[in-house]
This record gives structure tokens, C-alpha cells and sequence, in this order.
């Protein structure tokens, strides 16, 4: 599972490091870079839930959530 | 944020899409906001395009003909553009890749001991008295103290700036004309005040402060001028005072009435974070923004033509029932919560890590020292949502600790 943050979208809420500490980082100007790629295994949730609550939808999982879910069932 | 003003037909001011509903309440304004998110395609009365859908507010503010002036109408009662809110592009971008650093969550956790002093030294002064109006005993003063100190200006100018946040974000005034020339008198003497400040402080040796940072930065390989200062200090003044007042005002007061939810984080300060952000988002202090469209731009099927002034509401996005589940309802468990409270897009608050942290501790402290409240009986709470919501009257009454 990769995430990624989009450096043109972020401006830099911050809530996802508030949520993922594990996962992502804010950098010298308070933006968010991640920090654990791919992500580690026990993680994919925390993952999912920063992409469902940034505001700028900056954050994006691969593979996206309803197909994980296939993969899961 | 904007303190601009409209006309209604009948002459008194209006601020805000949501006021105009037959579901307005000052008191609980969340679903007003809440019938606006869900309308089609919102306007004002008077034409004046709406963005309340919490999807289509993200889309709005991401589109580069989306502005936040038009080069002619400033916020708050300023002469010039507003640094960093008033200018837009590359411009905008170079300020704040000079502003941003100097608010990053590890930037401002430095002021964890100074908030937490201030704020119960200001709790010293009532707590023996078993009653206090917290508006202002505690929310005024607490924001204002923390900003001078953050600037490096004397403590015993406190009322220079309270004076001149509440002209500019509650203008006095029987019309829209003015309230504009009052805003602006008072814009006119924080410029003056702020003039002398640096001249004053170039004459002395740097110091380890906000102004002490802009006096020796350089951008672009040059130091600002003086006007520059000016403009960015002008801003932070505004947009740091009233704002945290108003928040803080708000928390307390839901807690001072939803005794439940504040035994649980009396018994557990540690989620304070999370229930900071939800209240935040249900509250939404802030609950309204201006953009200028500069060409024809269409969003998810709905068109803005341009130069159209559109109203963004913050407050309708956070109570949007297609992004938040039962948005009426406060619950510190929501799983995921992309509230706009703080705004979004370019202009996002450039201190909300430095508000997160004021309202964190100013909260923890003050249930700690007082867990138990209440609005005091046969009183009532007051709540203003012009321009900015805020608990203006918040008189409560708790116990006396013993010993």
C-alpha cells in the first residue's frame, strides 16, 4: 500500500500528522510529507482515514478503499 | 475573514447568507448552515453567489481564477492589501513561504509554558469568587496578552489593541457608510501605532521576537521595508485577536452547557485535540470568507461569471451531511473530520496551529482549575454571529475549591 500528499494541494491543516503521526510529517513550512512508504503493515487504516479527512484532498492511498475492500472480502 | 458589510432592502445590515433564513437562531446557527450546504446553487438576495456544499467549496477555492481581492476592496479596514490575505499568485506564495515557518506546530509548541502561565494568572483573579463572565475575565484578554508577547510590544498596551479589534470586527455604525469610515479610523491609528513600534525598535539592539524576525529576514535576498512590517503585522493583529477570543468563548460556553461531554475530558485532557477540531468544526467561529472570480469558471456544473463577489461559507461546508455524518451533532469519535473551520485552499488560517494549541491549553487549564460550571442561573449565555460567532456574554458560576 503506497500514500502520497500532493505538494500543490496541501496547505498545510496539519491534521493529518495530528491523526498519522506514524505516517506523516510536517516539513519547515508546516506542510505534510509522508514518512512511512509503503505503508507498514497495521497502518492502512490510519491511512485511509488521513486521505478521508484532509481537507484539500491532498492525500491519496493506492490501492483506493472500495478496492482494498474487494481485496479483503 | 471579512468584516465587509451589505445593505438588506431594509437598511440594516447583513452579514451573511444564513441570517436571511426563517431558520435562524444566533444561538444554535448549525442548521441554517446545514439547510444552505444542502440547497442548489445558493444566492443572497440581493445576487451575491453562494458557496456552501462542503465538496464544491474545495473545488471552488482550488481554481486559480478564484482571487481573494480585486485590487480594490481590502479586508478590515485596510489601506493596502492585507499581507498575506489580500494578494494572490506568486506574490502571495513568497509571504507566506516566509509566514508559514513561524507557525508550524513545533514552532509554537515554544509558547506551551507562556500560554499556560497567562492563563492562570487570569484564572487567579476569579476563582475565589465562585462566579465570573468569561468573555471578559479570560477570553478577551488571554489571546491579546500571548500576541503582545509574541510581538515583543509592552503588556500595558493591551487596551490599544482590544480597542481596535473590536472597531474593526464589530464596526459601529447606523449604516453600511459608516461603519466603513469607523473601520477605517481605527485601520488608520493601528497603522500609526505599528509605524512608531518599528521605528522605535530599529533604534534599538534586535531582540528574539516576531517583529525582532521581520526587522533582520530577508526575502528574495532583501529585507522588508518598514510598510511591509506594517502591513504583515497590521494582519496578524486582526486575524490573531478576535478570532481565538471568539473560539475560545464558544468552547466554553458548549462545555458550560453539555456537562457529560466535559466530565469525560476532565477525565481524560488527553483527547482534548480531537475534541478541539470537532468543536471547531460545529462552532466554526469563523464562518464566513470573500473571493473574487476573474473569468468564467464553471464548478461541477454550476457556473461563476466573471467578477462575481462570492460569499464561502465555512460554517455550511462543516455542517454539510454529505461529508459529515449527523452534522448536528458533536461527537469527538468522528472518524475522519475534514472541517473547513479553520478555512481552505491558499488562504487557509495561517495560525491555526498557534489557535489549536491557545484553545488546547486555555481549555485544559481552566477545567482543571475549575471542573464543574455553569451558566449562571436566571442569567443567560449571548451569542453574536456578525462578523465573527462568539459567546459575548458568558456569565458562569462553579464552586469554590477549598484548601
Amino acid at each position: 500500500m503506497r500514500v502520497t500528499v500532493d505538494q500543490s494541494r496541501c496547505q498545510g491543516h496539519a491534521l493529518c500528522a495530528m491523526h498519522a503521526p506514524d505516517l506523516f510529517d510536517l516539513n519547515d513550512e508546516g506542510h505534510s510529507f509522508v514518512i512511512a512508504d509503503p505503508v507498514p503493515a497495521g497502518l492502512g487504516d490510519a491511512a485511509y482515514t488521513a486521505e478521508a479527512g484532509c481537507p484539500e484532498e491532498a492525500i491519496t492511498v493506492e490501492p483506493p478503499l472500495a478496492h482494498a475492500g474487494q481485496a479483503r472480502s | 475573514m471579512s468584516a465587509e458589510t451589505e445593505s438588506s432592502a431594509s437598511g440594516a445590515p447583513v452579514f451573511c447568507a444564513a441570517h436571511m433564513l426563517d431558520s435562524w437562531d444566533e444561538r444554535h446557527p448549525q442548521a441554517a448552515f446545514t439547510e444552505l450546504a444542502t440547497a442548489d446553487a445558493p444566492a443572497r438576495p440581493d445576487g451575491m453567489l453562494v458557496v456552501a456544499a462542503r465538496q464544491e467549496l474545495t473545488e471552488f477555492l482550488r481554481h486559480p481564477a478564484v482571487r481573494a481581492t480585486d485590487g480594490v476592496h481590502f479586508n478590515l479596514g485596510g489601506k493596502r492589501p492585507l499581507i498575506p490575505l489580500d494578494l494572490d499568485g506568486d506574490t502571495h506564495r513568497r509571504y507566506r513561504g516566509l509566514l508559514d515557518p513561524l507557525f508550524t506546530p513545533k514552532q509554537v509548541a515554544r509558547l506551551e509554558p507562556a500560554i499556560r502561565a497567562r492563563t492562570n494568572a487570569l484564572i487567579d483573579a476569579f476563582a475565589d469568587a465562585g462566579s465570573a463572565e468569561l468573555m471578559a475575565s479570560l477570553c478577551g484578554p488571554l489571546p491579546t496578552y500571548l500576541f503582545i508577547e509574541l510581538l515583543g510590544l509592552p503588556a500595558t498596551d493591551l487596551p490599544i489593541f482590544l480597542e481596535f479589534k473590536e472597531a474593526v470586527v464589530r464596526p459601529v455604525g447606523a449604516t453600511e457608510e459608516e461603519q466603513q469610515a469607523n473601520m477605517r479610523a481605527a485601520g488608520d491609528r493601528m497603522y500609526d501605532y505599528l509605524t512608531g513600534v518599528l521605528a522605535q525598535r530599529r533604534a534599538e539592539p534586535p531582540r528574539d521576537d516576531l517583529i525582532g524576525g521581520f526587522l533582520t529576514t530577508e526575502l528574495d535576498g532583501e529585507r522588508l521595508t518598514d510598510q511591509e512590517i506594517v502591513d504583515i503585522c497590521y494582519l496578524l493583529v486582526i486575524a490573531g485577536l478576535d478570532t481565538v477570543t471568539s473560539s475560545l468563548s464558544c468552547l466554553l460556553a458548549w462545555f458550560a452547557e453539555h456537562p457529560d461531554e466535559r466530565r469525560q475530558v476532565v477525565a481524560d485532557p488527553g483527547q482534548l485535540p480531537r475534541v478541539v477540531e470537532e468543536l471547531m468544526r460545529f462552532e466554526s467561529p469563523v464562518p464566513l470568507g470573500h473571493r473574487w472570480v476573474t473569468e468564467d469558471i464553471e464548478i461541477r456544473g454550476r457556473r461563476f461569471p466573471a467578477g462575481s463577489k462570492v460569499e464561502v461559507l465555512w460554517a455550511a461546508a462543516n455542517a454539510d451531511p454529505s461529508a459529515f455524518d449527523d452534522p448536528q451533532t458533536v461527537d469527538f469519535a468522528r472518524p475522519h473530520n475534514a472541517h473547513v473551520g479553520f478555512a481552505a485552499g491558499p488562504h487557509r488560517c495561517l495560525g491555526s496551529n498557534l489557535a489549536r494549541l491557545e484553545l488546547r491549553l486555555a481549555i485544559e487549564e481552566f477545567l482543571r482549575r475549575i471542573p464543574d460550571y455553569e451558566i449562571t442561573p436566571g442569567d443567560q449565555v449571548v451569542y453574536t454571529n456578525y462578523g465573527v460567532r462568539a459567546a459575548i456574554r458568558l456569565p458562569v458560576t462553579f464552586p469554590v475549591a477549598r484548601g
